[in-house]
């Protein structure tokens, strides 16, 4: 109970920042709902926990509801990354074109 | 028949004006790309005659490699040929390389270390790295050459318009090698000979190589 608290409280804490955020155009309208959802979905999550125990219990597995949640967390950040390391390589590639596009420019007006 | 030779340079200044000179008398145009150098490169290269352009920060041999080829398409080159700075090719063999295409035979051509002329291989390199670089070639890219790792090329007009190097580090070898199967050009290898005067791409550097060639075949 004190740790669903917890983890209420922090959950809480994120959605205010991003609120903040929004509030301050940090972050565009897609992103704020995106977030929402994902730390509401974190906070049902929390709520429901016992409910996901008897869920898995159901369904034959041994591990807890929190477990779960870990690896589903883990889960979503390798995805993240990924999402990232893809996302810099395309950066990376319109980084090197304006650099070329620059050199073939400069060397005209020599 | 204008044939341009494309060489990338960074921090080069040791080799740069021996390597311009040693090509000039074998092509028409000669051009550095200098990738930003924080040596005398750039202006040694334009002393010996070569055209020079700069890229503003540094971002690899395969990027300096697309816009050399970039600027001899403009140019209007018929052949581009690809040239290390660091003189471990023999100019004289640009005229092997281009035979090829000149004759109607081939649309582009790889140097290849494995057809006969002798190089002075490293010995780790003969024996761990370009085994493990066929095997990679071979079964994962569907790379029939013999060397999938050599710079020395020629390429047609038709070639360079068709190929495009994404990967603006040292995966750009097998990247062109792959590009040249998919694109349906006729391809030939020509022997040349490599002089190493350092080690060159170690074994990390092979490992990155193929990190960066599937990296770019995802975010296609």
């Amino acid at each position: 109970m004190l740790q669903q608290a917890i983890a209420l409280i922090i959950i809480l804490f994120f959605i205010l920042r991003l609120l903040d955020q929004k509030k301050k155009k940090e972050i565009k309208q897609n992103e704020l709902i995106l977030w929402l959802i994902f730390w509401l979905s974190a906070a049902i999550a929390i709520l429901l926990i016992r409910k996901i125990d008897q869920l898995l219990s159901l369904l034959g597995f041994s591990l807890s509801g929190i477990s779960f949640l870990v690896y589903l967390a883990v889960l979503a950040l390798f995805y993240l990354v990924f999402r990232l390391r893809l996302g810099l390589a395309k950066i990376d590639r319109n980084l090197t074109e304006l650099a070329r596009q620059i050199a073939l420019n400069n060397k005209d007006k020599n | 028949m204008k044939i341009t030779c494309v060489i990338p340079a960074w921090n080069e200044a040791e080799n740069i004006s021996r390597v311009v000179a040693g090509v000039r008398p074998y092509v028409q145009e000669t051009v550095v790309v200098n990738d930003c150098s924080t040596d005398a490169t750039a202006e040694l290269a334009s002393n010996a005659g070569a055209i020079v352009i700069s890229h503003p920060i540094n971002r690899g041999q395969g990027a300096a490699l697309q816009t050399g080829d970039d600027y001899a398409l403009s140019s209007g080159a018929d052949i581009i040929v690809h040239f290390d700075a660091d003189d471990q090719f023999l100019a004289e063999e640009i005229k092997d390389m281009t035979a090829p295409i000149l004759e109607g035979r081939a649309d582009i051509v790889f140097g290849s270390r494995f057809l006969g002329k002798k190089s002075n291989f490293p010995f780790t390199k003969k024996y761990l790295i370009y085994p493990l670089a066929h095997i990679f070639t071979r079964f994962i890219l569907g790379i029939k050459l013999s060397d999938p790792q050599n710079g020395f090329r020629a390429l047609s007009r038709k070639a360079a318009e068709l190929i495009r190097i994404d990967n603006r580090e040292m995966a750009h070898n097998s990247e062109i090698q792959a590009k040249a199967y998919q694109s349906g050009l006729r391809i030939a290898e020509v022997p040349i000979t490599v002089i190493y005067h350092d080690f060159g791409q170690k074994l990390s550097g092979g490992f990155k190589i193929a990190k960066d060639l599937l990296i770019h075949k995802i975010i296609k």
